[in-house]
């Protein structure tokens, strides 16, 4: 048994946790990885998804988590509309906690908008993806893939490709691996790299993919997100898959054994060729089935701490 | 005849550059003497009411050259009388309100009507209308700027953005210039600047998109070469960088006549104020810190305070901007820009006086909220001089004091000051010499 177990209210992001609260959780996931039967530690707890942007691998591994761990679990999707739902949201929150759920999973399209929920409700809420901020679950999945790969994080390179910018999954990401001793490389065009990223932990940018994956044991591809762009910061689809696309020729560039990872929807032929997917140095569907024990972990001691709360 | 008389105050007068104890003597709402006798033997007698400062500061009431309401149209935002009753309670006696109000105010009749509301106010009547530049602030057809002006408009603004059509601007500069109107203008370029805060590796880290600083430069380049040109009287909106004032400085050598205003707030807060709560869980994308311009780095925070101590700020304005909850209690991207800011201006600077490391005198303080402002619309109001309205601030420079949103006595309460301790506050406020604010007499004295 560890001395420590994570003791936050919520999980709003990576940002604010130490090595310490990480390696519970991801302890405790590789527990539930091994297990086939778990105790049913959310009975009787009611665990509500509330998505308000589209989502389906991680919304439903929030549910087959609760369900796995034996909570009732209800989906909420409010569909984005084009007027401003500002109100709503509070109004939704407040709504939400009248009807005194126990976990609260959130993913909204704008950044601070679960931290700003989390401060009208009682319950635990759980970040799962608000604007280009944080995505928090997704780092820790993509952290115990790794670990149940490759055993430790320490001293291994990775080279976090694409939109950095716009990728909530890069920042958390960043943050995590850097707090797990990894050495985290960020590669994208001029015009969707961030300034000041050491602070989030990367030890190096790049805008040269080559350079970039040189020496790297693990390429983790982000999605490209069209839907943020405004038309300005690239000036084809063809022309970012040819300088920033990861295809097979490009990979060899990495260590020979690198492997690849994508947190998902992938556009294939867009950032990644999609035959490369389907290898054995591919990550992507154990991120997958990782994400649920991951999520198992976070929804598992949050119900905990809410007890003795 | 009616006489009051302050006797043992210290006072302040930026304009004369008086910072001595002494007395001063209103007769029928009019300054008429200022002396340095602290007790003059004639303060007692039949008809004069005597006050016995204590050796609190007396200083000219403070000129606010940006303040929103919601009249015409958000009334629910604020009045001209609720805004009236904030600005005597931070010391403010005259203040110029903006024209970005529905409907805009663009005609003789709007201008007449904000100044008839000013002066049918009972709690502060120099209230200053602001015309609008363009017809609806639609930045295509000029205003007019000159029947305007004869209804009371003292300056010309475009509200919130700036004139997109570089040529309107060149013909409404040349066309002002000629009717001796100041204009009021926000440089900024907005294709550039279409984030939410200041842009950098603070907004990157918090996912939010960034108002890079060169927004700033490349609008106010145009708009001071374009003054040059037309040799208006331009006066800067909300000055947030220490370079703009670079700029600035080259094109009055060439002959502009440009003055300089920068928010009180800007000079408080820098963009980590909007918090990504490492250090308190609740303090993080805090909307009351969301203003235009946004909070700056701490560098160009210190720029400004230095711009003030050496005297190329000409003026520190409120930019009062009244924003309901349901408008800031939104995800940070959503929620409205604007700040409360009528009872923080003077406890602003006060504070800043307060702190031995700005090295800020008090004179040059009230100098950028008295003198300095009316200067740059040249009114008669500001200073501590025979002749003048006694519009008169009594200020208490070391009382400690902690901004409570819900003692602000604006309707909406969007200030970023919440909970901070300041340093300085006004104890009475006059306006012709009738006292329209006394603290003493407020609920729990706040």
């Amino acid at each position: 048994m560890t001395a420590y177990t994570y003791r936050h209210k919520h999980l709003l992001g990576i940002e604010g946790l130490h090595r310490v609260d990480i390696e519970d959780l991801l302890d405790l996931a590789d527990t539930y990885a091994n297990t086939q039967e778990p105790e049913q530690v959310l009975r009787g707890k009611t665990l509500i998804n509330l998505f308000f942007e589209n989502s389906t691998r991680t919304q439903s591994s929030f549910e087959i988590a609760g369900k796995r761990l034996g909570a009732d679990v209800v989906n909420m999707s409010v569909q984005s509309s084009s007027v401003k739902k500002g109100e709503t949201l509070v109004d939704t929150a407040m709504t939400l906690n009248a009807m005194a759920p126990d976990l609260l999973v959130i993913r909204h399209g704008s950044s601070g908008a679960v931290r700003l929920l989390s401060r009208k409700v009682d319950c635990a809420v759980i970040n799962a993806g608000d604007g280009t901020h944080e995505h928090p679950t997704q780092a820790l999945l993509d952290a115990l893939t790794l670990r149940r790969r490759l055993g430790s994080l320490e001293g291994l390179r990775v080279a976090i490709c694409g939109d950095i910018l716009h990728s909530r999954v890069a920042r958390s990401n960043t943050m995590l691996l850097h707090q797990l001793g990894a050495i985290v490389h960020l590669c994208a065009p001029p015009t969707l790299l961030p300034p000041d990223t050491h602070t989030w932990g990367a030890h190096a940018t790049f805008t040269n993919m080559e350079q970039a994956l040189k020496d790297c044991d693990v390429v983790m591809m982000l999605r490209l997100q069209n839907e943020r762009m405004d038309g300005l910061y690239l000036p084809s689809q063809r022309e970012f898959f040819q300088l920033y696309g990861l295809d097979a020729a490009r990979l060899k560039h990495a260590k020979p054994d690198a492997l690849i990872m994508h947190p998902g929807p992938m556009n294939r032929g867009v950032e990644i060729d999609g035959s490369l997917t389907e290898t054995e140095r591919s990550l992507i569907t154990e991120q997958v089935a990782n994400g649920v024990f991951v999520r198992m972990a976070v929804l598992a001691r949050l119900a905990e701490n809410g007890v003795t709360a | 005849m009616s006489e009051l008389i302050f006797t043992n105050t210290r006072i302040i007068d930026p304009a004369s550059g008086r910072d001595h104890i002494g007395s001063l003597k209103v007769t029928d709402g009019v300054i008429a003497d200022v002396s340095e006798t602290p007790s003059p033997a004639d303060a007692v007698g039949v008809g004069k009411e005597v006050i016995d400062c204590d050796g609190l500061i007396l200083s000219p009431g403070l000129v606010d050259l940006r303040v929103k309401t919601g009249e015409p149209g958000h009334e629910h935002r604020e009045t001209l009388a609720s805004a009236s009753r904030a600005a005597v309670a931070g010391g403010i006696t005259t203040m110029m309100v903006m024209p970005d109000t529905v409907p805009v105010i663009d005609t003789p009749a709007l201008v007449d009507f904000i100044s008839r509301a000013g002066q049918t106010n009972e709690v502060c009547n120099n209230v200053i209308p602001c015309g609008a530049l363009s017809i609806g602030l639609g930045g295509e057809r000029m205003s007019e700027i000159g029947l305007m002006k004869a209804a009371g408009a003292r300056a010309f603004s475009h509200g919130e953005k700036p004139v997109a059509s570089a040529n309107l601007l060149r013909r409404a500069m040349q066309y002002a210039a000629g009717m001796d109107a100041p204009l009021f203008l926000r440089a900024d370029e907005p294709s550039l600047a279409g984030g939410v805060m200041n842009a950098g590796g603070f907004a990157a880290r918090l996912g939010l998109k960034g108002m890079p600083v060169q927004a700033e430069w490349v609008g106010l380049a145009r708009d001071l070469l374009l003054a040059e040109m037309t040799k208006v009287r331009l006066i800067v909106d909300q000055v947030s960088t220490g370079r703009s004032f670079d700029l600035i400085a080259q094109s009055v050598a060439n002959g502009a006549q440009v003055s300089t205003t920068a928010s009180a707030h800007a000079l408080f807060f820098n963009e980590l104020d909007v918090g990504d709560g490492s250090h308190d869980p609740d303090k993080a994308y805090l909307t009351y810190c969301k203003v235009n311009p946004p909070f700056r780095s701490e560098e160009d925070r210190l720029a400004l305070i230095g711009k003030l101590r050496d005297g190329s700020l000409n003026a520190v304005v409120s930019a009062h901007d009244p924003q309901p909850p349901e408008n800031k209690r939104l995800p940070f991207e959503d929620a409205s820009f604007g700040a409360a800011g009528l009872e923080t201006l003077l406890a602003c600077l006060t504070t800043l006086v307060a702190d031995p490391f700005y090295q800020l005198s008090m004179l040059d303080a009230l100098k950028v909220v008295t003198v300095g402002p009316a200067d740059c619309l040249g009114l008669k109001t500001g200073r501590l001089q025979e002749g003048f309205s006694a519009d008169l601030a009594l200020i208490d420079p070391d009382k400690p004091w902690k901004c409570k949103r819900e003692n602000l006595r604006s309707l909406s309460k969007n200030s970023p000051f919440d909970g901070r301790l300041l340093t300085g506050r006004v104890e009475k406020t006059f306006v012709n010499g009738q006292m329209v604010f006394n603290r003493a007499q407020e609920v729990n004295h706040a």
